[in-house]
């Protein structure tokens, strides 16, 4: 019993002295209090009188930070009522998907025209931006693209295309000199071209397939061209397979490999861009976003790009493109809140806006009459603003759908020496197999 | 009864918080994860009950099987092949060799580094530097890159065991300090000396460390994530796809949060069941020995 009078007594002790931390606290705190009240006040007899308006820009992209800052900052000068603040930080999608749960969207969300997208614009949170003026400033074919990953493809502009990219061939214009060849505009040209440049000593192709994702580009440049136009509709429907229809694809795919440099799939991304701006092949089949990479291992490499010649017939042969960023505005913030991201919008695609971001970016512009002008794209660039374009087929395949593993695999049974004949149907069955598990899920 | 009400309070003011917090950011998540794994929750938005639907998808799933059976592999490997090195090594660390204390800090080392950064540098040494020996030696199996062939797994599995062997040591060698060195002069007169001795005498008295090691190291691997992903990303192909690497991949980039779920709740009960048999049968030997 003493035990517990004296475990009582302690405890008296620690509550009373607490009472006594937490009174004065408590005085402190009140004077605290009156303090940050009259602060509340003034800011909102302040935001009364300059109507301050808040937005969050969120970016999907950490490449493009401080070009939209620029932006941002530029729109601020003429808006100086409106307060933009950027979001841009690695692993955005999976971030934003975390915010979506929690009903914090931003006001407004830069971000590309893929899966990520279709979620965010099929939980609803989206404002419909077809009434707006602007819309008709932006090229229709990137439009189309963005109702083309709507839910059911919905024929309204929830996000607006800004700046696109493009995906084909990146060759070293002075290899290509030196082995005397010229740019290859169907599929007979391009075997020729390899075949000459392999004769000057030259390695034709450096891919880098240790980094997964670098197995899609050929995929994506043949994939719009040579099967039927309405492959991805049907096999979503269940009607047609991969096996059947892309066995053309995967045949070229496995002919590109075998002009590859040695040990490709050990070389990383990063190794081969640096070694490819040294001029260790003639060729590379990747995208504009590379181009920067090479430039920075050697500012005087001349480096082009000309669309992948996937067939002989050579108006079919597309560059492939697709919307790296569009602009969307929630319609969960207030009403000034989405007057002011309109706004905004309308500010980004002002031509001269839009240029800026775009040669600070190697990228495209969706925007009606903005061209990129720069040396290093000049071989798509004429394509791109004639709409000799298509869109990333893996846009259109389902989220859970990995094609770049597969395609990894097709290339690492290549190595392992697998006939080309079983590797095709063994890489189209796996194809077929794994679009049926992600479609039902 | 009396003497029960006698445990001091500040047992309890110790345990209490800990329990609090363990349960708020590790049971509740871990409920969380088996409450999803029976909806068809996206990681967002609305979500239905579909009941066993997603575990008895699992089975049929061509990915997880082999996701399954790889990491079984690893585990076994990289399990035996920690536990005989680190067992020699602790060895050789606890007999009077010069600069003891020096080697026993180089062989800790690995354990103090992060197994991302290890990963990365190591993802380097076998794409550049491995293959420049090679290359200049005249060997062709070293002159690629490994993580890029079929043999990638292996490439892993040396880094994994480089580095767990760290920790393994540390407790081998803290059982065997714990062994009286009168057993082995009383050992010597016997006769039993080197491998004899091992065997007889020093081996069975740090079996509980032994079977500590076994079932901590199994579990690990089993479980194994970080080094995959930063130097593989499960590749090339599904090569080296284990099972938290495609818990990973799919839940969260392919919008399978429930039915990934549902495999994480069978992961777990996998890697208990394995840590069960492996305790029980490990513990009989304990017994048997001692």
């Amino acid at each position: 019993m003493m035990k517990g009078k004296k475990f009582l007594a302690l405890g008296l002790v620690v509550a009373m002295t607490g009472s006594m931390i937490a009174g004065c606290g408590g005085s402190s705190g009140s004077n605290g209090d009156s303090n940050s009240a009259g602060g509340t006040e003034t800011a909102a007899k302040d935001e009364k009188q300059g109507g301050e308006v808040e937005l969050e820009l969120f970016s999907t992209k950490t490449e493009n930070a401080d070009i939209l800052q620029k932006m941002i900052d530029g729109f601020m000068e003429e808006n100086p009522d409106i307060k933009v603040t950027l979001t841009s930080e690695s692993d955005a999608a999976t971030v934003l998907k975390t915010r979506l749960t929690k009903n914090d969207i931003p006001e407004i969300v830069a971000m590309g025209g893929d899966s990520n997208y279709t979620e965010l614009q099929s939980a609803g949170v989206l404002l419909d931006l077809s009434g707006e003026d602007f819309v008709s400033d932006v090229q229709e074919a990137y439009l189309d693209m963005v109702y083309d990953v709507n839910v059911d493809k919905e024929q309204t502009a929830y996000g607006i295309p800004y700046a696109t990219n493009a995906s084909g061939v990146l060759y070293n214009e002075d290899l290509f000199a030196q082995a005397g060849v010229e740019v290859p505009k169907t599929w007979s040209e391009f075997q020729d071209v390899v075949a000459k440049l392999q004769e000057a000593g030259i390695t034709p192709f450096e891919l880098t397939f240790a980094d997964s994702w670098t197995c899609l580009p050929p995929w994506n440049s043949m994939a719009p061209v040579i099967p039927d136009a309405n492959f991805t509709d049907d096999r979503k429907a269940g009607s047609v397979t991969f096996a059947g229809t892309h066995d053309e694809v995967v045949e070229k795919y496995l002919w590109i490999l075998d002009y590859a440099q040695e040990d490709f799939m050990g070389t990383t991304y990063t190794d081969g861009n640096a070694a490819f701006a040294n001029g260790s092949a003639a060729m590379m089949i990747n995208g504009n976003w590379a181009i920067s990479e090479f430039l920075n291992t050697n500012p005087d490499m001349n480096v082009n790009m000309f669309a992948f010649p996937s067939v002989d017939d050579e108006s079919k042969n597309t560059v492939t493109s697709g919307v790296d960023v569009l602009l969307a505005v929630s319609n969960q913030g207030t009403d000034e809140q989405q007057e002011a991201a309109k706004e905004f919008i309308r500010y980004a695609l002002k031509p001269e806006v839009a240029q800026s971001y775009i040669d600070d970016q190697f990228a495209f512009s969706a925007v009606n009459g903005v061209e990129q002008t720069n040396e290093t794209v000049s071989g798509v660039a004429k394509d791109i603003a004639n709409g000799k374009v298509s869109n990333f087929p893996d846009h259109y395949y389902p989220n859970g759908f990995d094609l770049s593993t597969i395609l990894q695999q097709c290339a690492l049974n290549k190595v392992n020496g697998m006939d080309n004949a079983e590797n095709i149907s063994e890489t189209l069955t796996s194809c077929d197999e794994q679009y049926d598990v992600a479609n039902v899920e | 009864m009396k003497q029960k009400k006698r445990i001091n309070m500040v047992f309890y003011l110790m345990v209490v918080p800990m329990a609090v917090l363990f349960f708020c950011f590790h049971t509740l998540p871990f409920l969380q994860g088996v409450f999803y794994s029976f909806t068809d929750w996206k990681g967002y938005g609305d979500w239905n009950f579909v009941g066993l639907r997603n575990y008895l998808h699992i089975f049929k799933d061509k990915n997880v099987i082999s996701a399954y059976l790889f990491t079984l592999q690893f585990a076994v490997c990289a399990t035996i092949l920690v536990n005989v090195l680190s067992l020699v090594l602790a060895c050789a660390l606890n007999a009077k060799i010069k600069c003891r204390n020096f080697l026993k800090a180089v062989f800790f080392l690995p354990y103090m580094l992060g197994t991302l950064i290890i990963s990365y540098v190591f993802k380097y040494i076998f794409s550049n530097v491995v293959p420049a020996i090679g290359k200049a030696l005249g060997i062709a199996s070293l002159s690629v890159n490994i993580l890029g062939t079929n043999h990638a797994w292996i490439g892993v599995l040396v880094v994994t065991i480089w580095q767990s062997m760290a920790f393994n040591t540390l407790i081998y060698l803290s059982g065997l300090q714990t062994v009286d060195r009168d057993l082995y002069e009383a050992a010597a007169l016997d006769g039993a000396t080197g491998m004899k001795r091992f065997l007889k005498i020093t081996f069975p008295l740090i079996a509980p460390f032994f079977t500590i090691n076994m079932v901590l190291s199994g579990k690990n691997f089993l479980m194994a994530f970080d080094q995959f992903i930063a130097m593989t990303n499960g590749g090339p192909g599904t090569a080296t796809t284990t099972i938290s690497v495609l818990i990973y991949k799919k839940g969260f980039s392919g919008g399978q949060f429930a039915y990934q779920s549902a495999n994480a709740v069978l992961l777990f009960i996998v890697v208990v069941l394995i840590s069960v048999f492996q305790l029980r049968v490990l513990e009989k030997r304990e017994e048997k020995v001692s």
